[in-house]
């Protein structure tokens, strides 16, 4: 059986980026983790950070 | 604005250490992919020499994801009957669907697929018909920590592997795995190495990268990236990010409750004021919007972004959002 969301419809026009309309705080990590260990949903892969910032956009040759 | 910095970090951290789970894994793929990297392609041998002039002419690509907007917008059937001749970047699960639609290397020449993930059910992305069909006239780019049973699949049906690196811990120095598996790479025929690439967690940013910093396309149209459900996707498919639909996965049990108390958080509606309209971002997707969109904010002053994707929430700082339509009228 396909459930459907409760998710209503919001007309509201928004200027402002980035605006989360259910005006909730972020979740917080622990929350987080719950919800992607429960859900399986790991994804593929981790996003890469370095103190050398440049190094983030990736390396023509390693 | 350190919120949000504090808080993608944070979960970012998270992710890091949920990945690492999967570290002996990933050392098993690299040993056993080593003998075909030797003797397969880097991917440096798809980057195109460009000189200062170059930047001057365009040198668009389209990366497709396999986001809900691709079929509500019929935005395969619009490029299918097109004459764009920029380069088509596909992330491999979305290969299938858009071979299937007519976007074909017969056709579209610069064809690519990308795959990043180290799991094995990326495999099945691989072991269908039309892509046999048209196996052999796909480049394929693929992480050295690929599963080999992916890499084999896409090898049986005639893509062409050029390998890259995926960065997970090059900054923690000669004893990283990226540096001991870079050397090991360099001992015979990849004398320069390979590229190395950030992720972005996903493999549709992962195209992103592709696009300008091997194929080095300075405009890069973006289809089917959504990072975000449809207010009118079923609920499980939202609360399980879109597992519901592999037949393969799900069967697996999600347990969110969709009374708590959390329940708002985990699921954000976003809006998105460039296309006027409101995704429900779930917090693999949050951690993924986040990335790219940071990503796309630091790139090269030489490149622009374009969000064709008419859906979704990747909007903000260097994205300009434009209809498909358009985008092809200007650029095909």
């Amino acid at each position: 059986m396909i459930l459907k969301t409760n998710f209503r419809e919001n007309k509201k026009s928004v200027k402002n980026e980035d605006v989360s309309l259910n005006e909730q705080k972020d979740l917080t990590p622990e929350e987080f983790e719950k919800f992607i260990i429960s859900s399986g949903a790991k994804g593929s892969f981790m996003v890469y950070r370095s103190p050398k910032k440049d190094d983030e956009l990736g390396m023509d040759n390693l | 604005m350190t919120n949000n910095l504090d808080h993608q970090n944070s979960i970012e951290n998270i992710m890091q250490k949920l990945h690492y789970d999967s570290y002996d894994e990933w050392v098993k793929n690299f040993a056993l992919n080593l003998p075909d990297i030797w003797n397969d392609s880097s991917a440096a041998k798809l980057k195109v020499n460009i000189i200062n002039d170059d930047f001057k002419t365009t040198k668009s690509a389209i990366v497709i994801g396999r986001g809900p907007s691709l079929k509500k917008n019929k935005h395969l059937e619009l490029l299918a009957n097109s004459n764009y001749d920029g380069s088509i970047i596909c992330s491999d699960g979305s290969l299938t669907s858009v071979l299937e639609s007519g976007i074909t290397p017969d056709k579209f020449k610069n064809f690519y697929v990308v795959t990043i993930d180290p799991y094995p059910y990326a495999a099945k992305f691989y072991d269908n018909e039309v892509v046999k069909k048209y196996g052999s006239k796909i480049n394929g780019i693929f992480t050295s920590i690929t599963n080999p049973n992916t890499v084999n699949s896409a090898r049986n049906a005639g893509i062409k592997i050029h390998w890259i690196h995926s960065l997970f811990d090059f900054h923690e120095g000669k004893k990283s795995f990226n540096q001991i598996s870079a050397s090991m790479v360099r001992a015979k025929n990849h004398t320069n190495g390979l590229p190395a690439l950030q992720t972005g967690g996903n493999v549709g940013t992962s195209s992103w990268f592709v696009s300008w910093k091997i194929l080095q396309c300075n405009v890069v149209a973006l289809i089917g990236i959504n990072h975000a459900w449809e207010e009118d996707d079923p609920l499980e498919k939202i609360i399980s990010h879109g597992r519901s639909l592999d037949s393969e996965r799900k069967h697996e049990q999600v347990n969110i409750d969709e009374n708590s108390p959390s329940f708002d958080k985990l699921f954000k509606k976003v809006y998105n004021p460039d296309f006027n309209c409101t995704g429900i971002v779930d917090p693999l997707f949050q951690f993924y919007s986040s990335a790219l969109k940071e990503f796309i904010s630091r790139s090269p002053s030489w490149l622009k972004t374009i969000n064709a994707t008419e859906g979704g929430v990747i909007f903000g700082d260097r994205i300009t959002s434009m209809k498909f339509t358009d985008f092809l009228q200007k650029y095909a």
